[in-house]
């Protein structure tokens, strides 16, 4: 067991091929029916989205409320690559993450001179307008939506099914996360921390502040471009300006927040509970809204770290209880 | 010289915060500043440390880099480093990693095997963090290395800012009253870890001190600053006789004949 730790620690994405194994297994082994499928790989999705989110929300502490524009982006990049030179998902899905970047910088430009409530502001405005843009401009099929974007085939076999798209899904999924994990644990999530923490303090210790924001920014779109192409080309493959309202950056964000802000695993504990949750309260749309605004109120107030740090937090004071031998009482 | 100010200026609006002050340090040495409040301490060592651009007509040098205009980082990858009056713990963090994020100028691994996760690159990590767990009992907070920050006593952050300062291994390390609101014996306690690291890492230091005991005890030489200016240097003993250290502090000897014409108005 010692030795079988020391080897995931020197090479993590050995856990990444076992996760993605057993999650290969899952859809024969647990699923009952296709919705199942199609449910998972809106979990994935989120898992991407929220874990770029956790990026610059939670290691940077850039509060953006945009993000759903770059999921926008992405989205449309795939969508109309695929209208206008009837590109495949292999080709759409490189050039959403590339284009979703430069649409990261831009958003992260006012992060520069705005903070907190001011950026907000500001990212907010920034992902309308995106969403305005796509839903008034007749080259965007404005509010028809483009459909019948195809599924991904690889060598002769073609994801077209929902229980066929969760392999592409799961996929994309695990590369995302495994590279968001190796990002933050290096020393790159320390300054991202830094920076959220103090960014003059950080500036004097030699992190260059502008540069690791813009950095933050970019690799976050960068998630969000990919979740939004294998959003793009999830059958039955139809996108709409409706998916990229302000409503979905809210279950964005409640995911991140409920999940644990600067949490490793903060935005993929988050996006599992809240696109369940989601699901099965259906029947209740009404007070869906009700329900995430209320969660990330509470979860601020009574457990601002989240369930990753609860979780954390429960380790820890036990491990800190066998090394000194004190209570802690904080 | 291993600092050197020639002509520091910086003025708010119509205050001369910092005027026309020159400066300079030799290495290995310990250099005290101090002056009354607003005297223009905390502004300097900003303007050194590059958060604060000086007015036009300065000059800041630092190891032989010219460092007048330089971003705060690039300065601190030359080798300066400070701590805040304030503090400016990183609060939401752990003991740990507020050591290790003061690691940042020697990381020696570039961002995109971070992005890959290297083998190498765990290796790295794993040594950063034995090295920084070193220096944290070197200063005593060992076991506190997964708690938070902010879950420290006054003291103890004292402890952690030093060693976060320390952790870039500087060539300069600028102390911004490291011992405000400690009890006699931990001030005691600091000065001794703070002579000790002096030591093992070869620091100059430069220490603004509201403390004048320990400024006495432990400098080698002293700066005393007021209204901006720089009014006397030398060792503690001179400074300690000098007149316009004392006139600064407790104010003007006055004659007879001067004291009857302000009374009089």
């Amino acid at each position: 067991m010692e030795k079988f730790k020391s080897i995931i620690r020197d090479y993590p994405f050995i856990a990444f091929i076992i996760a993605f194994v057993i999650l290969a297994f899952v859809p024969s082994v647990v699923f009952t029916d296709v919705y199942q499928s199609h449910l998972a790989t809106l979990i994935f999705v989120n898992i991407v989205v929220a874990a770029g989110l956790n990026i610059v929300k939670g290691y940077c502490g850039q509060v953006t409320v945009g993000h759903v524009g770059l999921f926008a982006v992405g989205s449309y990049t795939a969508g109309t690559l695929f209208l206008y030179l009837g590109l495949g998902f292999w080709a759409t899905l490189p050039i959403a993450i590339i284009v979703t970047a430069f649409f990261g910088v831009a958003m992260g430009i006012p992060s520069f001179r705005l903070e907190g409530p001011y950026l907000a502001l500001a990212t907010l405005g920034g992902g309308e307008a995106i969403r305005l843009f796509i839903e008034n401009g007749n080259f965007f099929r404005s509010t028809f939506g483009i459909s019948d974007i195809p599924t991904p085939s690889l060598m002769g076999y073609n994801f077209d099914s929902p229980d066929r798209y969760y392999f592409i899904s799961m996929t994309i999924m695990i590369i995302a996360v495994y590279f968001s994990f190796s990002i933050l644990r290096s020393g790159v999530g320390r300054a991202f921390m830094s920076i959220r923490e103090d960014p003059i303090c950080a500036a004097a210790a030699g992190i260059n502040v502008k540069k690791y924001k813009i950095l933050a920014f970019i690799l976050s779109a960068m998630f969000a471009g990919a979740a939004g192409a294998v959003y793009a080309h999830m059958p039955p493959g139809y996108i709409h300006p409706n998916n990229y309202t302000v409503i979905e950056m809210v279950t964005f964000l409640a995911m991140v927040v409920l999940g644990g802000l600067g949490h490793i695993w903060g935005g993929i504990i988050g996006a599992i509970v809240i696109t369940i949750v989601y699901d099965l309260t259906r029947p209740l749309y009404k007070y869906q809204l009700l329900i995430f605004g209320l969660t990330i109120v509470l979860t601020i107030l009574f457990m601002p770290k989240g369930l990753g740090g609860f979780i954390d937090r429960y380790f820890l004071e036990k491990r800190f209880k066998k090394k000194t031998g004190t209570e802690k009482t904080t | 010289m291993i600092l050197k100010t020639k002509q520091l200026s910086k003025s708010f609006g119509g205050l001369k915060a910092i005027n026309k002050v020159d400066f300079e340090i030799p290495k290995n040495e310990i250099r005290g500043i101090i002056g009354p409040n607003g005297s223009g301490k905390s502004t300097f060592f900003n303007l050194v440390s590059g958060i604060y651009d000086s007015d036009p007509g300065s000059y800041i040098e630092f190891d032989g880099h010219d460092i007048t205009y330089t971003p705060p980082h690039e300065i601190a990858g030359y080798g300066l480093s400070r701590t805040f009056q304030l503090l400016r713990l990183y609060q939401d963090m752990t003991v740990i990693d507020n050591v290790m994020s003061g690691y940042h100028t020697r990381v020696p691994y570039k961002f995109f095997d971070a992005v890959i996760g290297r083998k190498k690159i765990w290796d790295q990590e794993r040594a950063i963090k034995e090295e920084m767990m070193e220096l944290l009992s070197f200063v005593g907070l060992a076991d506190y290395a997964e708690l938070n920050a902010s879950e420290l006593s006054g003291g103890q952050r004292r402890l952690l800012v030093l060693a976060r300062a320390i952790a870039m291994k500087p060539k300069l390390l600028m102390l911004d009253e490291p011992a405000a609101g400690l009890s006699p014996v931990n001030v005691d306690n600091l000065m001794k870890i703070i002579m000790q690291l002096k030591e093992k890492y070869g620091l100059t230091l430069i220490i603004i001190e509201h403390i004048l005991k320990v400024v006495m005890d432990t400098c080698n030489s002293v700066t005393v600053f007021d209204h901006g200016q720089k009014i006397a240097e030398g060792t503690p003993a001179q400074v300690k006789d000098d007149n316009a250290v004392i006139e600064a502090y407790l104010g003007k000897k006055m004659d007879d004949e001067e004291m009857r014409k302000a009374l009089a108005v």
